[in-house]
């Protein structure tokens, strides 16, 4: 495993994508963040606002799946389905002797680790450095501090549960096009269902999911028992995703 | 007591309702350079891909190294080494680069077999030229050299000269040829190009239409294409004495049926011809047989000469 996971970085630091990902998010990023900053743009009613945050405002664009899906969805499209269709490198892979469980682990490890660096960490650490480099430093205090760390723990979470779903389409599609394609429509179909009223089964299942959560988790006050279900909701879903993925690969003919 | 690499027993892989292979068993001993024969869509990458486990059998089995079940299979193909139909390389990488990332997923202390193997492979001078700019022979090369990146003990090649050029081929040959000649290397190639086959390989599995037809040593084929004169007389045993005493030769066979198959004197028929008659033997058939390697294998797909 340990050595698959190092093959996977080693690929992950020379893929171009994962790169042009990289500076994007940052000068987005930083742009977004300064213009809220110096008031030139302003966003209202976000959770952060509720937590006297709203320096941080702009951080609000990148927790939104529609959003986040088309880092994730590229990443998965040029990281991983291009493995399989462009190059057959897979072919290699699964050739090496490695159990393809393990091989499944290591590349969904990687992958959730270049996206949550490029989704997560990249806009919370532009933002933090922009809003101490511009005099606002003193609003992340020890309670601010706090909040993000459990809102941003939460979050991880439930991301991890979303770039799981996206690593199993990724393998399910084989192509990089399809995967795009296909986690956009899925994503916009998830906005529906949120957004739209629902059949009571059907909004008992998106309440009870990471989806419903990817908002939930921002709140300023969370009781224990929404931590927890938040927990429950992202630890199980990134469990059955990730088992279906091991399952399904297991079982897949490499073209 | 001989050692096999590879055993099949009974694979068969089956697309709704086609078979792509039917109950093929094929043997490979350790040592050999396996040359598997068909034309496109035959089976062969089929065939080579079960036994590479990406892709898994309808029934039947694989023994590879002695193991048979799936988890045990997995671990031998770490002692194998292989390319499958194209070579599979990442197009944004050096050549030391796609070999690195081989080494890392097989988990090879250090990284002093990567020079080695370009240098084997003739790409040592490629430096930071990514492999999307590579021809398609400098492709082909890095296809091999990550496939003997960790001294494999069993090499499958599908397909390998394509693309490469007529000195590339001959090149390849050598290396192979040299690889099993000093390491013991036992190779298993598919290619639908006869006489490069023959060149090369020291046993032969012929496949049509997902079935094997025949499995044969390069000695056996060369036996079976030899030229010769097929001589049917009244008289074998007499006309083995003549062949003997008169011609001076023991170049020949007699068959079980009689039939006498002369490997001498095949411009000089006339001089045969004579010989029998003056020993009052009557000559019921004479002619002048043998195949080339490609007549004999479309003689025995029953198709025509590709």
């Amino acid at each position: 495993m340990t050595n698959l996971i190092r093959a996977e970085m080693f690929k992950l630091q020379r893929n171009k994508t994962f790169w042009v990902l990289l500076l994007t998010i940052i000068v987005l990023s930083t742009l977004l963040h300064y213009l809220i900053i110096i008031d030139w743009w302003q966003i209202n009613e976000t959770s952060f606002d509720t937590a006297g945050l709203s320096e941080l405002n702009a951080l609000s664009i990148f927790t939104v799946p529609l959003f986040f899906n088309l880092i994730v969805s590229t990443l998965a499209g040029f990281f991983i389905s291009i493995e399989f269709s462009q190059s057959g490198v897979i072919k290699n892979q699964v050739i090496s002797g490695n159990k393809r469980s393990t091989i499944f682990m290591a590349k969904s490890f990687i992958f959730s680790l270049g996206a949550i660096v490029v989704t997560i960490l990249i806009p919370l650490v532009t933002a933090i450095i922009l809003v101490i480099l511009t005099g606002h430093g003193d609003i992340i205090d020890s309670s601010n501090l706090m909040y993000l760390g459990r809102a941003y723990g939460l979050f991880t979470l439930q991301f991890l549960g979303y770039t799981a779903i996206i690593m199993l389409l990724s393998i399910i599609t084989d192509d990089s096009g399809k995967t795009i394609i296909i986690s956009i429509l899925f994503t916009i179909v998830m906005y529906a269902v949120e957004k739209l009223s629902k059949p009571p089964l059907i909004e008992m299942v998106y309440e009870n999911s990471i989806f419903q959560q990817f908002s939930e988790v921002f709140k300023y006050t969370m009781t224990k028992g929404e931590i927890i279900k938040s927990m429950l909701i992202g630890v199980v879903t990134i469990i059955i995703v990730t088992l279906c993925g091991v399952f399904y690969f297991n079982r897949k003919e490499i073209k | 007591m001989d050692e096999y690499i590879l055993r099949t027993n009974k694979l068969t892989k089956k697309y709704t309702n086609d078979f792509a292979l039917e109950k093929v068993n094929i043997s490979i001993k350790k040592g050999e350079i396996y040359g598997f024969i068909g034309k496109n869509g035959a089976g062969k990458s089929t065939m080579l891909r079960l036994i590479t486990g990406l892709a898994f059998p309808t029934s039947g089995s694989i023994e590879l190294f002695g193991n048979d079940n799936r988890n045990e299979l997995i671990n031998a193909q770490k002692r194998m080494g292989a390319i499958i139909e194209n070579p599979a390389l990442f197009p944004n990488m050096s050549a030391y680069e796609n070999l690195e990332v081989h080494r890392l997923q097989k988990g090879i202390p250090g990284s002093v077999c990567i020079q080695e193997t370009l240098e084997l492979v003739g790409l040592s001078n490629t430096g930071k030229k990514k492999a999307k700019n590579f021809s398609l022979g400098m492709k082909q090369r890095l296809g091999l050299a990550i496939a003997l990146l960790s001294d494999p003990e069993f090499l499958i090649l599908d397909e390998p000269t394509n693309g490469l050029d007529p000195m590339g081929i001959v090149e390849l040959r050598e290396l192979i040829k040299k690889l099993n000649r000093e390491k013991g290397l036992t190779v298993l190639i598919s290619s639908h190009i006869l006489s490069e086959l023959h060149l090369l390989a020291t046993s032969f599995g012929i496949i049509h239409k997902g079935k094997l037809l025949e499995e044969l040593t390069a000695k056996e084929l060369d036996e079976k294409c030899r030229q010769h004169l097929r001589i049917k007389v009244d008289d074998p045993i007499m006309g083995a004495t003549v062949l003997e005493q008169n011609l001076s030769t023991t170049d020949f066979e007699v068959m079980q049926d009689g039939t006498l198959k002369l490997y001498k004197y095949l411009d000089d028929v006339r001089n045969v011809s004579r010989a029998l008659t003056n020993h009052g033997l009557v000559i019921e058939h004479l002619s002048q047989n043998g195949d080339s390697l490609e007549s004999y294998f479309s003689k025995l797909v029953g198709g025509h000469k590709e």
